[in-house]
């Protein structure tokens, strides 16, 4: 049951991170909602390590006694750093858009980035 | 395996110290000769093997579509090093460590290892198109880590699906259970399809090509779209291999093309035209891994990465040429060699005979089902049609400036690709395929002057805009497999 309810949990995550995207105006909150999208998704793929009475898979662990999905585990660590990185990278560029623009505005970036390309 | 695994690590090593020393392009050239010499030692495949120990293995397979793409990348490479000279060293670092990625990413049957190079060359990609610095080019990358991230959560929730329901990540082990009806599988599949499609260059779900390809420095445009864009659609390519897609990715091959060739005809930016038209291409692409015609579509991918690498780098001299990115203000102002180029790429696109672009053209027109004959047929229309467009700047230029190495060098692969496959296959030699061919071509050229007369204005894919066709279309697709 807790394993149903943390996958989903996952799930509405990815739902509210996605719901920021397109509601929020200013890219910061974008960036944010993007954040807790994929946040989700990784609360999604580690709660499927779950095993009912499960102890941690550690090395030297005793045969016969039920032990957690290891797997999900691993794919977790990478995705988390590849979230990071790309969140690192996301904000770098955001503030560089804000100094030489002058806004946080998705709207206005475009405008200021298609008068840019008119030229 | 084992040659393979080395070109990949060394490309890899080369790229990160690429980083630490002032050598970065002399480094790029070292990787480059590794990734030669393990690929002469793999060439021209290997069965399936296992890197790694126990059931965690990642299955890694040198099959005719990795070989290809391992030569398109390592000879693009090639290219980017002879034509591309000043750039800072982090540029020749990125490169490098993109192209090895790349090399891993066609090898990898494992969908978690395919996401994780898919993730990688993303990255890669922001770096590279916003290298200059400039906030249309940031805002265009920042479009594309925006969109593709999603796109990658919805990969990543596929995969967790696919993992809770089989228990395994390698696609040899993942045998077709998805007609059993089962409805979290099924829904997992439509995940990964809407993941890997948005990454992909996919129409409606990945609107972040046309400023991405479209604004980024030249080299790293051809970069994108010669190769990067096709990561996605050799993921769906694999991801058919375990799962039965093949009719989704023939209808989202459809969608593709046609709206693609439709942005074509009112597109005014030269190097955004290029975008939308690499949009249609993977078209033709998807069509064929949709029709199981593997040798077609792996010819078109190659093809494809040949002539738009030099359509784009020739579209990045024209932009300084004629000082103008705009197709109509550019003739007359481009010296021959960059109208040279751009004439062979208009003549490949368009799939002209001899050029490498019919030859692909027509191992997909081959293999396809009878309906299948007449899209092609019209999306070679539209083709020929909307590349009309750029006859006056070939046409008519200054008479000064030869072609250098690196265009003469990819014009020679084109032609000479196009021969070797008109030489081999018997079947691009019938009558009725060279008629209807130059037939479509022709028509092209008669129904585009009448097609620009209409007075359209197409949507500006902005940032919201693009995000809620993603998420439209990504729910399409997902219900499209919880209904079947």
């Amino acid at each position: 049951m807790e394993v149903l309810a943390t996958a989903a949990l996952g799930v509405a995550l990815v739902v509210l991170g996605f719901g920021a995207l397109v509601l929020r105006r200013l890219l910061i909150w974008k960036l944010l909602g993007l954040n807790v999208a994929s946040g989700g998704a990784i609360l999604f793929l580690v709660s499927l390590s779950y095993r009912p009475g499960g102890k941690p898979p550690l090395i030297g662990f005793p045969a016969g006694i039920p032990s957690a999905d290891p797997l999900p585990q691993a794919l977790v660590l990478t995705a988390i750093v590849i979230h990071f990185a790309t969140l690192a990278l996301s904000l770098a560029y955001a503030v560089s858009l804000a100094e030489q623009l002058h806004t946080q505005e998705a709207e206005r970036i475009e405008e200021a980035t298609e008068e840019e390309m008119e030229r | 395996m084992t040659p393979a695994l080395m070109g990949v690590l060394g490309y890899l090593v080369l790229g990160v110290l690429g980083f630490l020393t002032t050598r970065a392009r002399l480094l790029s050239g070292i990787a480059l000769l590794v990734g030669v010499t393990s690929f002469s030692l793999w060439f021209p495949g290997f069965p399936p093997d296992h890197l790694g120990l126990g059931i965690w293995a990642i299955p890694w397979q040198g099959d005719p579509l990795a070989a290809a793409f391992w030569g398109l990348s390592l000879f693009l490479h090639l290219i980017l090093l002879l034509s591309e000279r000043g750039w800072p060293r982090h540029f020749y670092a990125l490169l490098t460590l993109l192209v090895g990625t790349i090399l891993s990413l066609v090898l990898s049957l494992d969908l978690f290892n395919l996401y994780v190079s898919l993730e990688l060359t993303s990255l890669i990609a922001f770096l590279l198109v916003g290298i200059e610095g400039r906030p249309a080019q940031v805002w265009a990358s920042l479009k594309y880590l925006i969109l593709t991230s999603c796109g990658m959560i919805l990969y990543l929730l596929g995969v967790g699906f696919v993992y809770a329901k089989t228990g395994t990540l390698s696609l040899l082990e993942i045998s077709s259970t998805i007609s059993s009806g089962d409805l979290g599988l099924s829904l997992g599949v439509g995940l990964l399809v809407a993941g890997a499609a948005a990454k992909g260059g996919v129409f409606l779900l990945a609107l972040w090509l046309p400023t991405a390809h479209g604004y980024a420095p030249s080299p790293v445009s051809a970069l994108l779209s010669g190769l990067v864009v096709k990561m996605g659609i050799i993921t769906l390519a694999r991801l058919s291999t375990a799962f039965p897609i093949g009719n989704v990715l023939v209808a989202i091959g459809l969608v593709t093309g046609f709206l693609g060739v439709l942005h074509l005809f009112w597109e005014e930016d030269i190097k955004v035209f290029l975008a939308y038209s690499t949009m249609s291409q993977l078209g033709y692409i998807l069509l064929g891994f949709g029709w199981e015609a593997w040798a077609g579509a792996t010819a078109y991918g190659v093809a494809h990465g040949l002539f738009k690498a030099l359509l784009f780098l020739a579209a990045g001299r024209a932009e300084t040429e004629g000082r103008s990115r705009h197709i109509s203000k550019l003739a007359g102002r481009l010296c021959t060699g960059t109208r040279l180029s751009l004439g062979v790429g208009t003549l490949a696109i368009v799939g002209l005979p001899p050029f490498i672009g019919y030859g692909a053209k027509g191992l997909l027109s081959s293999a396809a089902p009878p309906w299948g004959k007449w899209a092609l047929f019209v999306l070679t229309l539209g083709t020929a049609a909307s590349f009309t467009k750029l006859l006056p700047s070939i046409i008519r230029g200054k008479k000064a400036g030869m072609a250098d190495g690196p265009p003469l060098l990819l014009s020679a692969a084109i032609f000479g690709g196009g021969l070797f496959l008109l030489i081999r296959e018997p079947a691009l030699r019938s009558f009725p395929l060279l008629l209807s061919t130059v037939g479509a071509i022709i028509a092209g050229g008669i129904v585009s002057p009448l097609m620009r007369k209409l007075p359209v204005s197409l949507p500006r894919w902005r940032l919201d805009e693009s995000f809620l066709a993603f998420l439209f279309s990504a729910a399409l697709l997902a219900l499209w497999f919880l209904v079947r």
